[in-house]
């Protein structure tokens, strides 16, 4: 099976748009490197750049052939697997420039990957029509609300991903993979 | 007979397509509405809005600074509503239809007016809230003043980017392929221009997107007389600086430009979603408003 996931992965590259992310991640670079040129943190560019990479992720678990590769014996979970691979990858190349370039107390790919198994955990659960869209939409609605909701239990409750990215991480992955037949 | 019938022919003809025109418009304008996502980011701008009080100790401008980029959630909720009808418009229709391309983006374009009106209106709503608040804070003394409150010329940039962030949605909407990659995109691209301090530099700032004063503009070393320097200049020294003393520098000229610069930007990403013929219009005109607009803000920058 992991042999067809292999064969499969080139052409799935090979139909990923790769544009809108590739613009994307020069701008993050872009504003990381104004943040050392205004001498600031760059904590908030950071936190922007693990929500919008990771939207960018779950987005990619949109696949235009779903209905024409349900009749491959190969599960709904691996081909998204091997989407998250494909698109991931880069995606954490991207987040690792912008950690080297900047000297912000944010560091290491937790938030990014707590983020985007929250984002996929919901693109499992929600109902199919739109459920790439509401997981593309839950990093930055979290990040969103993080910027809004003033300080208290609320406000501790949505900055998880921020102070406990790994716990986040851990709780979304169990619920991937209690959604895997889905 | 006939010459009279051949005589009227053509005022129908005129009139049937404003009737069009006015009922494509009513659609778009009735779809876009029906959207919850600008609605929820108008509640979160207003309520990010409302958080701003003057507090003792802050940054000198803290509070006035923090007004501007409340505006983002609006703005980003308001492009991605804009550039799901203009996605839907890359269905090729025939082109017997009885309506033409550039006739279809009018009525969308036309349609999404309603949400400058939205931002127009966040405008008014911050100006009667700093008013509400007794004014904000800029400076420190001996160059301070506690009732600063936004010039009509900076309470004019939320209108203009409630322009940008409709032909922001209109080009992505127009020219990426897929509705779910947007989402990214539009919220790293308003996002980033929250960090306003990024493009706080006199150098950079005549190029940000949202462009929040007061510039810091370097007028003397720490060992200064601030008791020397004009008395209607707001000031900040240490330890807001890294060393000397700064003037707080508001500019209504300054923001004016700005906004043609604005202008400028949303014309050329207007030219990416109209239909060929037309374009090179908005592109010509785009791109002589952002130079004037780049060139006027450099020339009023001291």
């Amino acid at each position: 099976m992991s042999s067809v996931l292999v064969q499969a992965a080139l052409p799935t590259a090979r139909a990923t748009r790769w544009t809108p992310g590739a613009a994307l991640a020069g701008l993050l670079v872009a504003a990381t490197a104004l943040t050392g040129y205004a001498d600031r943190p760059a904590d908030l560019v950071l936190a922007i750049a693990a929500a919008g990479l990771a939207a960018t992720v779950v987005a990619g678990l949109q696949d235009p052939a779903a209905a024409l590769l349900e009749a491959l014996p190969v599960s709904v979970m691996r081909r998204r697997v091997l989407r998250l691979a494909v698109v991931g990858a880069p995606a954490l190349a991207v987040w690792w420039l912008l950690d080297s370039l900047s000297t912000a107390q944010l560091s290491g790919p937790g938030p990014l990957l707590a983020l985007t198994a929250t984002g996929v955990a919901v693109a499992v659960w929600a109902p199919p029509r739109r459920a790439v869209l509401l997981g593309a939409s839950t990093p930055v609605a979290l990040f969103t609300l993080h910027q809004v909701v003033p300080s208290g239990t609320t406000s501790d409750v949505i900055a998880w991903w921020l102070t406990d990215p790994w716990w986040v991480l851990a709780a979304a992955t169990l619920l991937c993979v209690a959604g895997r037949r889905r | 007979m006939s010459a009279v019938t051949a005589g009227r022919a053509p005022a129908p003809a005129v009139s049937t397509r404003s009737h069009v025109l006015r009922a494509l418009v009513h659609a778009e304008a009735r779809r876009m509405m029906r959207n919850p996502v600008p609605w929820l980011c108008l509640a979160l701008s207003v309520w990010g809005m409302w958080m701003v009080v003057p507090e003792p100790g802050e940054w000198p401008a803290s509070s006035y600074e923090a007004m501007n980029p409340t505006a983002v959630p609006l703005l980003f909720g308001i492009s991605l509503a804009v550039a799901v009808p203009f996605h839907r418009a890359r269905l090729e229709v025939a082109p017997a239809a009885p309506v033409a391309e550039h006739q279809r983006v009018l009525a969308r374009l036309l349609a999404a007016t309603l949400f400058v009106l939205v931002a127009a209106g966040f405008a008014g709503l911050v100006a009667w809230r700093e008013r509400d608040l007794g004014g904000l804070w800029i400076g420190m003394e001996p160059g301070r003043t506690t009732e600063a409150l936004h010039t009509t010329a900076e309470l004019s940039q939320f209108v203009v980017l409630g322009v940008l962030a409709v032909a922001l949605g209109a080009a992505l909407g127009r020219r990426v392929s897929r509705l779910v990659a947007l989402v990214p995109a539009l919220f790293v691209l308003w996002f980033v221009v929250m960090v306003y301090w990024l493009f706080g530099h006199a150098s950079v700032t005549p190029f940000s997107i949202m462009q929040v004063q007061p510039l810091v503009l370097e007028v003397g070393p720490a060992t200064a007389d601030p008791l020397s320097f004009p008395s209607d200049w707001l000031l900040v020294g240490e330890p807001h600086t890294s060393g000397g003393w700064a003037r707080q520098w508001v500019s209504g000229a300054l923001a004016w430009w700005h906004d043609v610069w604005l202008l400028g930007l949303a014309a050329l990403l207007l030219a990416a979603a109209w239909p060929r013929p037309g374009r090179r219009v908005l592109l010509a005109a785009g791109l002589a408003l952002a130079v004037a607009g780049v060139v006027g803000q450099h020339v009023v920058i001291p």
